[in-house]
């Protein structure tokens, strides 16, 4: 399924409400890493409603930056 | 041994009618995150009470912990102080406290609360744990108040640079978390030593632990030194620690629940962003991947986390004394005139020392000082000077002092292009920023100052307080 951030096909459901109540699901996208529950606000889950500053469509990931690079290894 | 714990603490603030229960059904989002809000705003991060949540939709039997430690009235209480302590006394217990440095004892023992429940295989954790988003466009479910233990590769055996620190934590997967450490923490530089080994560093993650835990996992404490042994001193009593069940790394013992598991070496994968302590969000970066193995808690645990964001939040009333009292005695080792010292705004951008003047623009070296010391050096962007009769923590003085005491053309210092603080939204280059320093004392010779005779403070004044406060009291009757 679709993620609502990153907009490719590497999402799916995680989890389901643990009590049995069918409150909610959980999604997760396997490639931007963006994390949502089925009942959160439009503006976080709904890809049209969402501020497109912090969507990653278009965004190639080893486009983001890294904070710690991997060092050399040591032999 | 509760009192080593987050119920002990919990118990400790609901005697001091700072705990309360919410018993109402909310939705893990937005409800959580605006109770976060709420509870720190009262009073403007004063008087707020830590908050139990008990009815979370979806996770029937679940509690959340929030605002445990995110006003001044609840960080009294884990001083052992009334909860109206004025924030200068409660400044001067944390430092008496604080100088009790490294030498607490550690105590360990087998079949720790901590592991009264075990979960072995198929960890998911949207499913264990009642998580929630803490800002709207965080990139998901993070844990925020985490102490995050682990060892150095090269010294597995050494405790004291065995490391508990504070990082943020994305929930990524049921078993997979996000986690940013940078190469400055002293996880970065276990976790740089293991990659060169070309090895999985072992973690354990601990949420919900007695609040001192926090406060050292959030503190600037050199590379050798026990973040255990420091709370053990700071609290006068042992550390009470278990070991983890697949690793050597010491966990506290009644911690309400440990995630263990190994880093992923040598690869990066995308995180945030995370709404962060500035009032700003940070970027999505490619940071560290932890695989967890095990999952172990107390009987019906409860889930600690803060509510970080636009200021005055949780995550300063954690770092705002640790960070005032590390810078002070920084200072005082040579130079004894520095009284107090207020780092609490945005862990130190901006810091308000109060200092006598040893000699004429002395106050100016301090200033200097404080910009060069270890956290000062990315931090103390804006530096505030003030008497050492004026309390640092009482803005009215302090603002008192710059009314009266700061000439613009002799005592404003602008220091361009110095190092900066990656994470205020006004280093620009992130990492690049400036210093400014107003010294805000009175000028000592051979300076020259106008004549004038300022009005005495009145300290034989303050008892009458107590008289005044229980006559308003009796008439509001």
């Amino acid at each position: 399924m679709k993620c609502v951030r990153c907009l490719t096909d590497n999402a799916a459901k995680v989890a389901e409400a643990p009590d049995g109540s069918k409150a909610w699901e959980v999604y997760t996208c396997n490639r931007c890493n963006f994390v949502w529950r089925s009942t959160e606000e439009p503006e976080v889950i709904d890809p049209e409603k969402r501020d497109p500053w912090f969507q990653l469509a278009g965004v190639e990931i080893e486009s983001i930056p890294v904070f710690s690079p991997v060092p050399p290894l040591k032999k | 041994m509760e009192g080593n714990s987050l119920r002990g603490f919990l118990e400790k603030l609901e005697q001091a009618g700072q705990l309360v229960h919410y018993t109402d059904e909310v939705m893990p989002e937005p409800d959580i995150r605006r109770i976060g809000r709420a509870a720190v705003d009262i009073a403007a991060g004063n008087t707020g009470p830590a908050v139990l949540l008990e009815n979370i939709k979806g996770y029937k039997g679940k509690r959340v912990a929030i605002n445990v430690l995110g006003t001044w009235a609840n960080n009294a209480v884990m001083l052992g102080m009334d909860k109206d302590t004025p924030l200068k006394d409660q400044f001067f217990e944390f430092a008496r406290r604080w100088a009790g440095g490294s030498d607490g004892e550690l105590k360990w023992i087998k079949d720790a609360p901590c592991q009264e429940v075990k979960i072995t295989k198929d960890i998911n954790l949207y499913e264990i744990l009642p998580l929630f988003r803490v800002n709207k466009y965080d990139a998901g479910f993070y844990f925020s108040k985490a102490s995050v233990v682990t060892r150095d590769p090269e010294d597995p055996d050494n405790v004291d640079k065995q490391n508990v620190g504070m990082y943020r934590i994305q929930v990524q997967g049921p078993d997979t978390l996000g986690i940013q450490v940078l190469p400055f923490h002293d996880g970065g530089i276990h976790l740089r030593k293991a990659e060169e080994m070309g090895k999985a560093l072992p973690v354990a993650v601990c949420l919900g632990v007695h609040p001192v835990i926090s406060l050292m996992a959030s503190a600037p404490l050199q590379y050798d030194q026990s973040e255990y042994k420091y709370a053990a001193a700071f609290m006068g009593a042992p550390q009470i620690l278990t070991k983890t069940l697949t690793a050597n790394l010491d966990i506290p013992a009644y911690t309400e629940i440990v995630l263990e598991g190994e880093f992923v070496p040598r690869e990066r994968f995308v995180e945030g962003p995370f709404g962060e302590f500035p009032g700003s969000y940070s970027g999505s970066r490619r940071q560290f991947r932890i695989k967890l193995n095990t999952v172990t808690t107390r009987k019906n645990p409860i889930f600690e986390n803060l509510y970080v964001g636009r200021p005055w939040t949780e995550h300063d009333t954690l770092i705002g004394l640790n960070t005032s009292a590390t810078l002070y005695f920084q200072l005082r080792e040579t130079m004894p005139e520095v009284k107090a010292v207020n780092a609490i705004y945005q862990h130190g951008l901006t810091i308000i020392v109060a200092t006598d003047n040893r000699f004429g623009a002395y106050a100016k070296t301090v200033g200097m000082r404080l910009a060069s010391t270890p956290h000062g050096t990315s931090y103390a962007k804006n530096i505030i000077l003030v008497d050492g009769d004026v309390d640092p923590f009482n803005l009215v003085q302090v603002m008192w002092a710059l009314s009266t005491r700061v000439r613009p053309q002799k005592d404003v210092i602008v220091i361009p292009n110095t190092p900066g603080m990656p994470l205020d939204p006004c280093s620009e280059p992130p990492g690049i920023g400036g210093k400014l320093i107003i010294d805000a004392t009175t000028p000592a010779a051979p300076e020259i100052s106008r004549e004038v005779r300022m009005v005495d403070s009145i300290p034989e004044a303050e008892p009458y307080q107590k008289i005044l406060v229980d006559l308003q009291k009796a008439a509001a009757r």
